[in-house]
């Protein structure tokens, strides 16, 4: 019985033969559901996304899973069981005890929050040029950034290896005075260039959107055009700055090529996280179960990040786009 | 308080001349309307003057300081702005407060000072209010609230009434006034509007294309404008304007001609080419003539629209068909404007008989626009034979 025919005036007429009900009874079950899709697509829709939510979870979330799985191993064990025989959560202190691996975080996080400051002051600068001043040239600059960005940056790690490491001249003009290599700033200076693009475009889009009259006032009031970048236009813009530290921030607290090669293997020497990782592995022996245990505590501040700022990165990204 | 100085301040953007020679001086606690239509560079000439702008040529005086290379904020001055430029992140206290807080004032002195501005503005007991809860004219006052607060030489306002409703911006005109009163710093303000222009100013200065046509108080403005552009701009509705060749004691418009003497008025001979215009107050219907001071002969005319404003009716007159004149030429030529008292008896389709008054007829260079005269003076005779119009 439809949904129509039950509630028209005129049902009780009917004296209970409708058709609807003589129509669902001739079809199978099948045909019956489909009917119902066809009639509902809306529930349709409410299928195919749990089901594409769920493969979507599976498909992130098992290999967490399985890192959880591994790290309750008994050290040595490599026949990895679909549920953990027990609990047993000393891996993840043991990590700390046997190679200071605390040290190892610190020296990706330290990476990280310097490079995103880096990154937003010059970023900031560079955006209120692109957003808010005209001058000549803007237009090819801005793409010659773009291009810069599409350069994969391993191209040009022999150079800068060699720059800070063995004192090449750069550019074949000078060199540089101190030796970076095994030092923070061997990683944070190329980063930093590497990351820049990214966040300038999305400094510029924002900075470009808050009306002249705010930072005129702002002007008016006391500030400098760099005050008045500060203290108006960059809280103003927080979806787009928060969306532009946060992508920084995950991307050179993830990255492996730079900051693993342009540092020694230790944590006193400015080692990232992945050497923390890599440090259980020994010529004779590797701790797998102490290896996920790491690996899962290694993601956690990136995680924390992403949940807290969540649905400023979805406005700052979608921000950005709906106001062209 | 401070005087306001400009002096041949040119402002060019790429082929656009902005601001062209604009020489300004302004007294101190003068309260000044740059008025215009728009592009007419007074929003240009304002930024430059708070220091917005850079002019391409030319210095600027605030007081007795040359500030012509100095940032907005070593000015001393204040503005107000057209779209208001509330901080839309800060309260009303962190708003008014701003300017105090980066010349790092003590706590006390700031909120005393905070405090009086809202009282002045009478916005007390909002302070706490985020700019997006309050009302268009609410935040019209917390702006002017953040302009008095540092108590600076000048203020600047930018359209500040032009994004209210037309019965807040009376109003806050009428407080603009006030405050003016009160605090007695030179403003000048920049309006479009000429009514505001009007109301408000000591003395309205007016721009066009960049340069500025006249410079004098309201009413000269009105009665003695400099050329046919500010004769054009100040007064609501416009003023008439027609072609007009001088003749040797006539002026002879197409269509019609009004006595006068061409001995008695300076830079006109026999034959020149000049423009008159007329405000629609100043034509009278022949019954009422002895209103005028000096009413020319009468000519017939026939009514078109009326405009009853409840104080006055709008009468468009049809153009004066002349004679000699042809359909053509009809249609091609303006018809005219005139106001009369609510409680005549007037009908749209109405031959009715008009008089100008001479005294308050216009005479402009028809080439240069440039004011000739002001009131033609009359004849001896009266014209009382000629009635209708007279033929070239």
């Amino acid at each position: 019985m439809s949904i129509d025919a039950r509630n028209h005036e005129d049902a009780e007429t009917f004296d209970g033969s409708d058709d609807g009900s003589d129509d669902d009874e001739n079809k199978s079950p099948v045909q019956r559901w489909a009917d119902d899709w066809i009639r509902n697509p809306e529930k349709a829709y409410a299928v195919m996304l749990v089901f594409l939510g769920g493969v979507l979870l599976t498909t992130s979330l098992f290999p967490l899973y399985w890192l959880f799985n591994v790290a309750m191993a008994p050290p040595g064990q490599t026949d990895i069981p679909i549920v953990p025989a027990t609990i047993d959560l000393s891996a993840f202190v043991q990590v700390f005890v046997q190679v200071p691996f605390a040290r190892f975080m610190f020296n990706s996080l330290f990476y990280a929050f310097t490079v995103t400051l880096f990154v937003l002051l010059i970023g900031s600068l560079a955006g209120y040029a692109f957003g808010r001043l005209e001058f000549r040239g803007k237009t090819p600059l801005l793409f010659s950034l773009l291009v810069l960005s599409f350069f994969p940056p391993a191209t040009l790690f022999i150079p800068l290896f060699r720059a800070f490491n063995q004192q090449v001249p750069m550019l074949g003009l000078f060199t540089l005075p101190v030796e970076l290599y095994g030092t923070p700033g061997a990683v944070i200076t190329p980063l930093s260039a590497f990351t820049m693009p990214l966040a300038i475009f999305i400094l510029t889009t924002f900075y470009g959107q808050i009306p002249d009259g705010l930072e005129d006032a702002a002007r008016v009031e006391g500030t400098t055009r760099i005050g008045a970048l500060f203290r108006v236009i960059m809280p103003l813009s927080a979806p787009g700055v928060a969306t532009a530290g946060i992508l920084t921030f995950i991307t050179v607290y993830t990255e492996f090529f730079f900051s693993f090669l342009m540092t020694g293997n230790s944590a006193a020497e400015w080692a990232p996280v992945v050497d923390g990782v890599i440090a259980f592995q020994t010529q004779y022996t590797v701790r797998y179960d102490l290896q996920a245990a790491a690996s899962l505590i290694a993601i956690v501040p990136v995680a924390i990040l992403v949940v807290v700022a969540q649905d400023k990165i979805i406005s700052g990204l979608t921000q950005g786009a709906l106001k062209e | 308080m401070s005087r306001v100085k400009l002096t041949d301040v040119t402002k060019q953007y790429d082929d656009v001349t902005a601001v062209d020679n604009m020489n300004l001086d302004l007294k101190d606690g003068e309260f000044i309307c740059l008025v215009g239509p728009s592009g007419c560079g007074k929003s240009t000439t304002l930024e430059t003057i708070a220091g917005l702008t850079k002019p391409t040529s030319g210095e600027i005086l605030i007081g007795d300081r040359e500030v012509t290379n100095l940032p907005p904020k070593d000015r001393g001055i204040a503005m107000v702005f057209q779209n208001i430029a509330l901080f839309p992140h800060m309260d009303v206290y962190d708003n008014i407060s701003f300017g105090l807080r980066l010349r790092n004032f003590p706590q006390e002195e700031m909120d005393e000072r905070v405090e009086e501005a809202a009282r002045v503005v009478r916005m007390q007991g909002m302070l706490d209010r985020m700019p997006s809860e309050m009302s268009g004219g609410q935040r019209q006052r917390v702006a002017i609230a953040r302009a008095i607060v540092r108590d600076p030489d000048v203020f600047l306002m930018d359209e500040p009434l032009a994004n209210l409703d037309a019965k807040l911006r009376v109003n806050m005109r009428t407080e603009l006034q006030r405050l003016h009163k009160q605090l007695e710093t030179t403003i000048i303000y920049v309006t479009h509007n000429q009514a505001e222009a009007m109301t408000m100013s000591d003395r309205i200065a007016v721009l066009n294309k960049g340069e500025l046509q006249q410079i004098a108080p309201p009413l000269v403005c009105y009665n003695q404008p400099a050329n046919r552009f500010v004769a054009g701009f100040i007064g609501s509705p416009s003023m008439n304007f027609a072609d007009a060749t001088v003749g040797d004691s006539t002026l002879d418009a197409n269509g019609y001609s009004i006595s006068f003497d061409t001995v008695a008025i300076d830079g006109v001979g026999t034959g020149d080419a000049v423009e008159f215009g007329i405000r629609p107050e100043d034509i009278y219907l022949t019954e009422n003539s002895a209103e005028a001071a000096d009413p020319s002969r009468s000519f017939s005319v026939t009514t078109d629209v009326l405009e009853p404003m409840g104080d006055e009716i709008f009468v468009y007159l049809k153009p004066i068909l002349g004679t000699g004149a042809g359909e053509a030429d009809f249609e091609e030529r303006e018809g005219l404007l005139m106001s009369v008292d609510p409680s005549s008896d007037i009908s749209e389709e109405e031959d009715v008989e008009i008089v100008f008054d001479r005294a308050q007829l216009h005479l402009f260079d028809a080439d240069t626009g440039d004011a000739i005269s002001h009131g033609v003076v009359a004849d001896a005779d009266v014209e009382a034979d000629s009635d209708g119009v007279q033929a070239d």
